[in-house]
């Protein structure tokens, strides 16, 4: 083990040295970072979402959807109907909530109110709205749920609950992208 | 140099690569069966959703509440594979008011996991959740009963279908 650390600070060392390299393990860097960003981005532009992609945090649609399962989310204007799982936001609440839609009321204008519940809860969601809300509004949807894959938000979730790790963890990442020798 | 570590990050970013190229060939390998193209597998049949017995139509606390029971008699086998954890299984009210042009409420639902239960076959059964509106326009309202079901796989695409069962209008007085 520190034999590895002894390595990675001479290799540092090295690529102090010659600036031309360091230039260039710093840009593959940014590469590495521009580009998941790109990714991101770009969903958020084809899914219409500002989160294109959710991590299941909850247990409440149990036995749909577990704890560190990943939801692909799309936000297109089409109208919500009863019965899709949707995320949606509380004001004044930071952690969006995945439920099923129980009720829709849409008018001629096309505004449009809805009632949530979690498949595992007993209750409808009023009870999580804001003090005296009633029913959500198409604003407050931040998608509707298309598709899923197990486990793969597990990362996320065991990075949440220990926040050291994320800094360990992409800086260890960090280190090896920029001492990384490419083999030509 | 540190080889370990590179070669342990190399399998474990491949490997990773492999469960979701996996992941991907689970969903595609139901897509026919999903999408129903030129195919001959039978499909999930919805025989009757009909109300049984109309209980009560009365306004409460300002908006009207309807109690019912219904019967459900469908045959949702075909729907499952082996990439399906679930079905979601419910009972659909749609009806158009003055207020507003499509309401939507679910009236009874069931998680169904398993081949072996998605033979519905109910009688008599009473409303999970009542049919409320959200006024005081449920008379003489027409409505129409669906069974909708949500497809919820392991990995892959969340769909719904549905099948139409009865259409019925509620009584012009209250009782």
């Amino acid at each position: 083990m520190l034999e590895i650390v002894e390595d990675q600070i001479a290799e540092l060392k090295k690529l102090w040295k010659n600036k031309r390299l360091l230039l260039h393990q710093g840009l593959n860097l940014a590469m590495i970072v521009f580009s998941a960003l790109m990714i991101w981005k770009g969903l958020m532009f084809l899914t219409k979402s500002e989160s294109p992609v959710v991590v299941v945090l909850s247990g409440s649609m149990e036995p749909a959807f577990q704890r560190g399962d990943i939801l692909f989310l799309n936000n297109q204007a089409n109208p919500i109907r009863v019965g899709e799982v949707v995320v949606f936001k509380i004001k004044d609440r930071d952690i969006p909530i995945v439920h099923r839609v129980m009720k829709v009321h849409e008018k001629a204008s096309g505004a449009v109110e809805l009632l949530t519940k979690g498949d595992n809860n007993r209750v409808d969601d009023r009870g999580l709205y804001a003090p005296g809300q009633l029913w959500l509004e198409r604003d407050d949807v931040l998608g509707r749920a298309v598709g899923t894959l197990r486990y793969v938000g597990m990362v996320t979730i065991i990075l949440n609950d220990y926040p050291a790790l994320k800094y360990v963890l992409v800086s260890i990442m960090g280190l090896f992208v920029l001492t990384n020798k490419e083999e030509a | 140099m540190h080889t370990y570590w590179v070669r342990l990050n190399a399998v474990f970013f491949y490997g990773l690569n492999v469960l979701l190229g996996l992941s991907c060939c689970a969903w595609v390998s139901c897509l026919q069966q999903d999408l129903d193209f030129h195919s001959d597998l039978p499909r999930p049949v919805v025989d009757t959703v009909r109300v049984n017995e109309l209980l009560s139509l009365r306004a409460h606390g300002g908006v009207d509440r309807a109690l019912l029971s219904f019967d459900v008699q469908a045959d949702l086998t075909p729907a499952f594979h082996w990439n399906l954890k679930q079905l979601f299984v419910f009972v659909l009210a749609e009806y158009q008011t003055p207020k507003n042009e499509l309401n939507q409420v679910i009236l009874w639902d069931r998680i169904v996991e398993t081949e072996e239960q998605a033979k519905l076959d109910e009688r008599n059964i009473y409303v999970k959740y009542a049919l409320i509106d959200q006024a005081n326009e449920l008379r003489n309202t027409s409505i129409n009963y669906y069974l909708v079901w949500d497809h919820m796989p392991v990995t892959g695409r969340l769909f719904m279908d549905k099948g139409f069962g009865s259409k019925k209008i509620l009584p012009k007085e209250y009782f």
